[in-house]
C-alpha cells in the first residue's frame, strides 16, 4: 500500500467514525434539547464570580438564576457595588439603583489597655465559646472578646486582631459580604456608609456607672453628643447610636464626649 | 420494704473521686438571714419570671414578686420580709443577666397571710394538686431547673408507667440529697406519694447509689407496708447515674429516644429536693423559698449542708461555714462535672444551687490542649453513646452541619468525655459551642418559615 | 458455583482489590484528587463513574472488532488507530448521554452532570476500553470489567475521600495543607493496597 493510500485510509476511517458521532450527536441535540434561559449565564458572567454568599444565595450562579427566574432586586451583590448594579440593569433593560458601598466596622473601642478581663479564661479561642462560660471573660458584657471567630470566618482576610486583643476590620480591603455581622456572637459588627468617619465605638447596653466601671472608653450616657449632632446620633436606652442616613459635620461630638467613646477616622 | 440492686446499667460513665467524706456526715444546719437577699428572676428553665415589684415597697415572705411568664415558666417567692431595695440586673451563675429583685430583710421572717395547705390531699383533685404545685414555684431541684408543674402534666395520650425518684446524687462533693433523704426520709416518702397520686403511675423505684448505704436503710424503713406498687432500687454508684436519661435505664432498662423526652417512654424522673418541697406546698401552702445546699470543697473552714434562702449570695454562705481556710482559686457553682466557674463570690444562689466547691490551686488546674489522638476513651466513656473526638474535630473546624449529623444535640454536657481526654482537650466547651451554633440555625429555618 | 461464574468474580475482584485501577495502575488519578474532598460529591462522581465506563466499556468493543479489524466494515486493518477512535468514540458517547440525562432525567442530571465532562477523557475509561482489547476480553466479559474497574474505582475514591475529610478537619502543617497532604496519603493507601497483590493470580 503506497503512503498517499494508507493516509487516505486512515483520515477516511477516522473522518468517517467522526462523521457518524457527529451525526449521532447533532440529532440529538436538536431532538434531545432542553430549553434553558441564556440569560442565566450571561449574568453570572457579570457577577464578581467571588461566590461569598453575601446576597443570600448560593453563589453568584445562584443569584443570577434568582435574577432572571424571580426577579429578584439587582443590588444584593455587595462585593459587585455600583458597577456591577449598573451592568445588571443594563443587560436586563431596568432601570439602575443607588447603592453606596458598606463596610463593616467593629462597634467597640474596649481594647484589653481599655477594659481588662475578669477572670482567666482557659478554653477554646472562639468568641461564641468563650461568651458561653460565665458571659465571657471580658470585664464589659457586650464588649468585643478578641477570640477572633470574625477574622477566621473572613473570605478576603479584612479583620485583624490586634495585640490589645481587640477585632478591627481593614476598610480598603473588607467586600462587604455580611459574613462577620453574623458570626459575631455579641452582634458587635455593624454595616455603615464606607464614606462616614464619625462613630460611636460602643455597643453597651449597660448603665454609665457600670460602663465606667468597666471600660475606659465606654458610653456612660451622658447625651451631650446629641445635642450636638443635630439628630444624628440618638439615644437607645444609655447607648447612643448615630444614625449614618443623616449627615453628621460637627466634629465637636469627638472632643466634647466625657466618655472619649467617640471616634473620627 | 428490702432495697434490690438495679437491674441495669447503662453503658459509660467514669469513676471520679467522689469526696463525699467531707459532707456526708454533716447534719443540715440553718443559716441566719444574711443583709442582703438577690433573687434572679431566672430561676429556672424557660422564660424568666417578670418582677412584680418595684424598689421601696415592703414585702413578706412567700409573696409573689415574679410572675410566671409563659408555658415554660415559673413564679418566683419573697424568701423574707423586708423592704426591696434595688430591681435591676445581676449576673447568674452561668453568667447570663437577668433581672434581680434585692430585698433587705426585716428580721421578722413573717410569713404572707392566706397561705394553706390541702387538707386530705389524698382525696384531693389531680388539678388542685398540680395547680398548688404552679402556685408555690416549684421547679425541679436537681439543677436544671424545669416547672414540675409541667412535668407533671403530660399530655395524655403520653401514659406514666414509671415515677423514679432521684437519689442518685452523682456528682462528686455534693452530699445535699443524702442528708435530706437520711434526715427527712418520712417527708421524702410523703412526697413521693403525692406525686403517685398526681401521675395515677403503675409503680414508683426511689433510686439510691450504692455509696450511700444508711440513706437506703432510711428509705427502707419509711416505705415499710405500703400498698403502692414501691421498690428501692440500688443503682452502681458511677456517673452520671443521676442524669435522668441514665437513671431510667438503669433502673426500668428503657432507653429514650434521641430528641426525646422521659415521658417518651412512660417515666418521669424526679428529685428528692423537689419532692420535699412539693410536700411543703401540698401539706404546708408553703411556696419555695429556701434549699439545702451543699458548702464544700478542700479550701472551706467548715464543710456542711445548710439551708438557705434563695438569693444568699456564695460569701455569705462561705462565712457561714468558716470561710476560706486557704487561697480559693475556682469557685464552682454545683459540682466538679457539670458546675459553673464563679468569677467572684457575688452570685447568690437559686432555687437549682446544688452545691458551691471551692478547690484550691492544686485541684484547680488549668491544662494545655493538644490535638487529638484517637485514643477512643471518650467513645467508651460517654453514656449517651455519642463519638465525642469526631464532635469535636467536627467542631474545631466549625463544621457544624456536620455535627449536627453526627447527634450533637443529643450531648448532656455530663463531662465524662472531658474528664477521661489523655490530650486534655475542651471538648464539652465544644459541645456547647455546637449546641448554640446549631440552635441559632434551628431558630433562624423557624423565622422563615 | 458454576466455572464461569467464579471466572467472572475472580475478574471483579480483581479489578477491584489486586489491580485496582487508581491505586495499582494510576489511572483516573485527576478526578480521584479532584473531587475527593467531600463525601456527598464523591458518591455522586462515583455514579457517573461506574455508569461511563460500563457503558463505554460496552460501546469501545464493538467499535474495535467491528470497525477497526481486518474483518470490520472496512476490510482493512485499522487497528493502529485504535487510541484515537477509542477517544472520538467515548467523548461522543459521554456527550449523547449528558444530553439524554438532561432531557430524561434532570435530577440525575442535577446530580451527576457535572462530572460527565470531567470523566470524558479520562484516562481511566481509556484505558479500560484498551485493556479490554489487549487482554482479547470478549463482549460479556469487557462490559463486566468496566463495571468492576469502575467499583475499583469508586472504593478508592470513597476510602481516599473519608480520609481526606479526616485529615483535613486536623488542620495539618501550613505547608502539606491541601494536595499535598493528599499526595501523601493517596500515597500511603496505593502501598497498602499492595497488600492484595497475591490475593488473586
Amino acid at each position: 500500500m503506497t503512503l498517499v493510500t494508507s493516509i487516505l485510509m486512515t483520515s477516511g476511517a477516522v473522518a468517517g467514525v467522526g462523521l457518524a458521532c457527529g451525526i449521532a450527536l447533532a440529532m440529538a441535540a436538536k431532538y434531545l434539547a432542553v430549553k434553558e434561559d441564556p440569560r442565566i449565564g450571561d449574568v453570572t458572567e457579570l457577577l464578581p464570580g467571588a461566590n461569598c454568599g453575601g446576597c443570600g444565595y448560593a453563589g453568584c450562579a445562584d443569584y443570577a438564576k434568582a435574577v432572571v427566574i424571580d426577579d429578584v432586586s439587582i443590588n444584593l451583590c455587595a462585593p459587585g457595588a455600583q458597577s456591577v448594579i449598573d451592568d445588571l440593569a443594563k443587560y436586563l433593560g431596568k432601570a439602575s439603583e443607588q447603592a453606596e458601598k458598606t463596610v463593616a466596622k467593629v462597634m467597640c473601642g474596649g481594647n484589653s489597655d481599655q477594659a481588662p478581663r475578669k477572670f482567666l479564661y482557659n478554653g477554646v479561642a472562639d468568641c461564641g465559646a468563650a461568651h458561653a462560660v460565665g458571659g465571657g471573660d471580658k470585664s464589659c458584657r457586650y464588649g468585643c472578646l478578641g477570640y477572633g471567630s470574625c477574622s477566621r470566618i473572613c473570605p478576603v482576610s479584612a479583620i485583624e486582631i490586634t495585640d490589645t486583643n481587640i477585632a478591627v476590620v481593614h476598610p480598603a480591603l473588607c467586600i462587604g459580604c455580611g459574613a462577620c455581622v453574623r458570626t459575631c456572637p455579641r452582634a458587635l459588627i455593624k454595616m455603615i456608609p464606607a464614606s462616614r468617619s464619625i462613630h460611636v465605638m460602643c455597643s453597651s447596653k449597660d448603665k454609665g456607672p457600670v460602663v465606667k466601671k468597666a471600660c475606659k472608653v465606654g458610653c456612660i450616657g451622658c447625651t451631650v453628643c446629641t445635642k450636638l449632632a443635630d439628630g444624628a446620633i440618638n439615644m437607645e436606652g444609655p447607648l447612643a447610636i448615630v444614625d449614618y442616613s443623616k449627615d453628621l459635620d460637627n466634629e465637636a461630638v469627638v472632643e466634647k464626649c466625657p466618655g472619649k467613646c467617640i471616634v473620627k477616622e | 420494704m428490702k432495697a434490690l440492686n438495679a437491674l441495669f446499667k447503662f453503658k459509660g460513665g467514669v469513676h471520679p473521686d467522689y469526696n463525699k467524706d467531707l459532707c456526708r456526715d454533716q447534719e443540715i444546719k440553718t443559716m441566719p438571714l444574711p443583709s442582703v437577699l438577690k433573687v434572679s428572676m431566672s430561676q429556672h428553665l424557660g422564660a424568666p419570671a417578670t418582677p412584680l415589684v418595684k424598689k421601696g415597697d415592703e414585702v413578706l415572705r412567700g409573696q409573689l414578686i415574679g410572675d410566671s411568664s409563659g408555658f415554660i415558666s415559673a413564679s418566683v417567692h419573697a424568701p423574707t420580709s423586708g423592704k426591696v431595695v434595688a430591681v435591676e440586673p445581676a449576673a447568674t451563675a452561668t453568667g447570663a443577666s437577668c433581672t434581680a429583685v434585692s430585698i433587705e430583710p426585716d428580721g421578722e421572717d413573717k410569713w404572707i397571710d392566706g397561705l394553706k395547705g390541702i387538707d386530705n390531699w389524698e382525696n384531693a383533685n389531680k388539678k388542685d394538686l398540680v395547680e398548688a404545685i404552679a402556685n408555690a414555684g416549684i421547679v425541679g431541684m436537681g439543677g436544671a431547673g424545669f416547672p414540675t408543674n409541667v412535668k407533671l402534666s403530660p399530655p395524655p395520650e403520653k401514659k406514666i408507667t414509671t415515677l423514679i425518684i432521684n437519689g442518685a446524687e452523682c456528682e462528686p462533693y455534693l452530699t445535699a440529697d443524702h442528708r435530706l433523704m437520711l434526715e427527712q426520709a418520712q417527708k421524702v416518702w410523703d412526697g413521693c406519694r403525692i406525686i403517685m397520686k398526681i401521675l395515677e403511675a403503675e409503680k414508683i423505684i426511689v433510686a439510691i447509689e450504692d455509696n450511700k448505704p444508711e440513706a437506703i436503710q432510711a428509705m427502707e424503713k419509711v416505705m415499710e407496708g405500703t400498698d403502692l406498687n414501691a421498690s428501692i432500687a440500688i443503682l452502681a454508684t458511677e456517673y452520671p447515674q443521676g442524669a435522668e436519661k441514665q437513671q431510667i435505664f438503669s433502673t426500668i432498662g428503657k432507653e429514650v429516644p434521641s430528641g426525646g423526652l422521659p415521658m417518651d417512654v412512660g417515666a418521669v424522673v424526679e428529685n428528692v429536693g423537689t419532692v420535699t418541697a412539693i410536700y411543703d406546698a401540698i401539706v404546708k401552702g408553703l411556696p419555695l423559698t429556701e434549699r439545702v445546699t451543699t458548702v464544700t470543697g478542700g479550701v472551706i473552714a467548715e464543710p456542711g449542708n445548710v439551708v438557705n434562702r434563695i438569693g444568699t449570695s456564695f460569701q455569705d454562705l462561705i462565712d457561714f461555714c468558716g470561710g476560706f481556710k486557704s487561697k480559693a482559686a475556682k469557685v464552682i457553682a454545683g459540682g466538679p462535672m457539670m458546675g459553673f466557674a464563679q468569677a467572684n463570690t457575688a452570685t447568690t444562689t437559686t432555687k437549682t444551687t446544688s452545691g458551691i466547691l471551692c478547690l484550691g490551686p492544686e485541684k484547680a488546674c488549668s491544662y494545655e490542649s493538644m490535638p487529638c489522638i484517637s485514643c477512643g476513651r471518650c467513645v467508651s466513656a460517654c453514656p449517651m453513646k455519642l463519638v465525642p473526638s469526631e464532635l469535636s474535630q467536627y467542631l474545631e473546624a466549625e463544621d457544624y452541619e456536620g455535627a449536627e449529623e453526627i447527634n450533637v444535640m443529643d450531648c448532656i454536657e455530663c463531662g465524662c468525655c472531658a474528664f477521661e481526654c489523655p490530650a486534655k482537650r475542651p471538648l464539652v466547651q465544644h459541645m456547647r459551642q455546637g449546641k448554640a451554633h446549631v440552635m441559632i440555625k434551628r431558630r433562624a429555618a423557624q423565622a422563615k418559615k | 458455583m458454576s466455572q464461569t461464574v467464579i471466572e467472572y468474580l475472580l475478574l471483579i475482584l480483581g479489578a477491584v482489590l489486586v489491580n485496582n485501577f487508581v491505586l495499582t495502575r494510576f489511572l483516573g488519578i485527576c478526578p480521584f484528587l479532584g473531587v475527593s474532598k467531600k463525601i456527598s460529591t464523591a458518591l455522586g462522581m462515583c455514579g457517573a463513574v461506574i455508569f461511563v465506563m460500563t457503558l463505554a466499556s460496552a460501546v469501545t468493543w464493538p467499535v474495535y472488532y467491528y470497525v477497526l479489524h481486518q474483518d470490520g466494515v472496512f476490510g482493512k486493518d485499522l487497528t493502529y488507530l485504535i487510541t484515537i477512535v477509542f477517544i472520538l468514540v467515548i467523548a461522543s458517547f459521554v456527550q449523547l448521554v449528558d444530553i439524554a440525562m438532561k432531557k430524561f432525567s434532570p435530577k440525575l442530571h442535577g446530580a451527576l452532570g457535572i462530572f460527565l465532562p470531567l470523566i470524558t477523557t479520562n484516562c481511566a475509561v481509556l484505558g479500560v476500553s484498551v485493556l479490554n482489547i489487549q487482554l482479547k476480553y470478549g463482549f460479556l466479559k469487557s462490559t463486566v470489567f468496566g463495571f468492576a474497574a469502575s467499583l475499583g474505582f469508586s472504593v478508592a475514591l470513597l476510602i481516599f475521600t473519608g480520609l481526606r475529610e479526616k485529615i483535613d478537619r486536623a488542620n495539618p502543617p501550613r505547608a502539606f495543607q491541601g494536595v499535598a497532604i493528599a499526595l501523601v496519603t493517596a500515597g500511603l493507601l496505593s502501598l497498602a493496597f499492595m497488600g492484595f497483590a497475591s490475593l488473586v493470580k
